[in-house]
């Protein structure tokens, strides 16, 4: 976190813009870093995701999400009990549930991981092919119009 | 009240505003608040004025709930007139779910849609007759029947509040038709008035047209950030106020609020005023505060006390609440997509703008970690609002707009 360069805010007046282009700049730093790969991001861009929709970059934020997201989460987590009475008792209670539940659904949380991880696979090579034949088109557009005798050039 | 003298009160038009709505209670949507707001502001300026509007309260309903006939309203004549009971209701659905999902719709239809939006037979009654006399019908949002049957009385007199966004309906032919045939358009901001020269020409701007950009009007009020405290928010907290549904973007909001919180473990609250339902998610509702309807003047305390006014909306034409965030001295964060608040936030230096989570979570912890930061953004909002949005400057373009 502290890696990153502090935001000037300027004594004199205040530069939104400039105040705005630096937190892109830092967040581009640490999305570099993957410090904004989690789950959570993640599930908080569902609804962003249709304001992006006609950025150049949304296939690739798009699909960034998806990889966030794509895992069940079945990893163990801290089981809390907030009533003092009988805490401890209660907590055992709570961990050997949870054993159980894990252990009746570990065959259908991995099949889910692994269609959700095939789908997602999937997408992405979708996403490179038809990328990679634009980039051709584009590239054979660039060509024929260079050739003299093409609209706007001279023969 | 800056009355206009008598001798160039002479020369001042008569003018007819219809809308809608108009609520007694406030319970309208920001259209039809910016119209009323701009009939008081051209009766201010000394101009004779008479408000037009439906009995309705309700604009899913359109029931006629008010009575019908002349009454006053802030100073203001205000004439209502009956919502027509013979809307096809299932028609005009069918043919809205079609332009909203980008269905190619015939001329027909078109007409359908409009024919069975809200309209008012007597009110275009009234412009027909007795509405001879205004020298200029201003009238709007652009989506309504209502609006596009009371342009149509007398175009050459007409001047749209289109209140517009870039969304579906714009791209109805029937309404490209309706802003190239009145005399102009009085806008809310640039951004409002270069979309619509996207979407329907630059003849919109030809000389001689009327398309100026006027506003809403906002005088300064008093606010104190203690009232918030008063009211229990002790925590520090961003604020969103107005309706709740999926194209003001409070999903967004809630969603981002709730990641911070889990991400950042700051404890801050998320405070909303007004209607509707936001879906928590789990483990969140104790942190989020909702107060449903308040008085003007609580919510502009509870503005006064925020670190932000948060507003994410990309579909607006004017962000009224952003005006009077700034009024009461603190900054905004808006979405990045959202031009029209974007543009008023950098023009005014109010506050900052997100396109993602990532860059809402650090604008957030900048404004918390800064309060010199946001109370100087704050204090530039104010004097951008003060300066652009007071009476006498909308009066001033207002008049310039009717001329």
């Amino acid at each position: 976190m502290s890696e990153t360069s502090p935001i000037q805010i300027g004594a004199e007046g205040v530069d939104a813009e400039a105040i705005v282009r630096q937190i892109q700049e830092r967040v581009a730093e640490r999305r570099a870093r993957g410090e904004y790969d989690e789950a959570t991001v993640a599930r908080a861009e569902r609804f962003n995701l249709m304001n992006l929709k006609d950025d150049a970059q949304f296939l690739e934020r798009y699909l960034a999400c998806l990889r966030q997201a794509v895992q069940v989460d079945i990893g163990d987590f801290e089981i809390v009990e907030r009533r003092a009475h009988a805490a401890p008792l209660l907590r055992r209670l709570k961990r050997g549930i949870w054993s159980l539940l894990r252990f009746y659904t570990y065959r259908l949380w991995s099949q889910q991981n692994q269609v959700n991880g095939m789908l997602l696979a999937a997408t992405e090579i979708i996403a490179t092919r038809d990328q990679e034949r634009l980039d051709r088109l584009e590239a054979r557009i660039r060509e024929l119009e260079a050739r003299p005798g093409a609209a706007g050039k001279p023969s | 009240m800056n009355a206009a003298p008598h001798a160039a009160r002479q020369e001042l038009p008569r003018i007819a505003f219809v809308a809608p709505r108009l609520a007694v209670d406030g319970a309208v949507g920001g259209a039809e608040t910016l119209l009323f707001n701009l009939a008081q502001q051209a009766r201010a300026a000394g101009c004779d004025v008479t408000f037009l509007t439906t009995c309705a309260r309700d604009h899913h309903t359109w029931a006629n709930a008010l009575p019908a006939g002349e009454t006053r309203h802030d100073g203001v004549r205000v004439i209502r007139f009956p919502v027509n009971g013979d809307r096809d209701i299932e028609a005009f659905l069918r043919v809205q779910e079609a332009i909203s999902a980008g269905e190619p719709v015939s001329d027909a239809d078109e007409d359908l849609w409009l024919a069975n939006s809200v309209n008012s037979r007597a009110l275009e009654e009234h412009l027909r007759g007795a509405g001879a006399a205004y020298d200029r019908i201003v009238t709007g949002p652009y989506l309504f029947g209502l609006t596009v049957a009371a342009a149509a009385v007398a175009p050459e007199r007409t001047l749209l509040v289109p209140c517009l966004h870039d969304e579906p309906f714009a791209r109805v032919r029937r309404i490209a038709r309706l802003f190239r045939e009145v005399r102009g358009c009085i806008f809310n901001t640039e951004p409002e008035r270069a979309l619509a020269v996207r979407l329907f020409g630059e003849a919109l701007t030809a000389p001689g047209r009327p398309a100026g950009i006027v506003g809403f009007a906002l005088p300064p009020f008093d606010c104190d950030p203690a009232g918030a405290a008063r009211l229990g928010l002790t925590a520090p907290y961003i604020l969103y106020c107005g309706r709740r549904e999926p194209l003001k973007g409070t999903p967004l909001l809630v969603d981002y609020w709730a990641a911070f919180r889990r991400i950042t473990g700051r404890d801050v609250k998320l405070v909303l005023t007004g209607s509707g339902t936001a879906e928590v998610p789990e483990g969140m509702r104790r942190h989020l505060i909702d107060l449903g309807f308040v008085g003007e003047s609580e919510k502009h305390d509870i503005m006064a006390g925020a670190v932000a006014f948060c507003h994410p909306s990309v579909n607006e034409s004017l962000g009224i609440v952003l005006l009077e965030s700034w009024l009461a001295g603190r900054p905004v964060l808006v979405h990045d997509r959202g031009v029209v608040l974007r543009e008023q936030t950098r023009r005014a230096r109010g506050g900052l703008w997100f396109r993602d989570y990532p860059e809402f979570q650090e604008s957030l912890n900048l404004l918390l970690d800064h309060p010199e930061l946001a109370a100087a953004l704050g204090a530039s909002g104010r004097d951008f609002t003060r300066r652009e949005y007071s009476p006498e400057a909308v009066q001033a373009r207002l008049l310039a707009a009717l001329r």
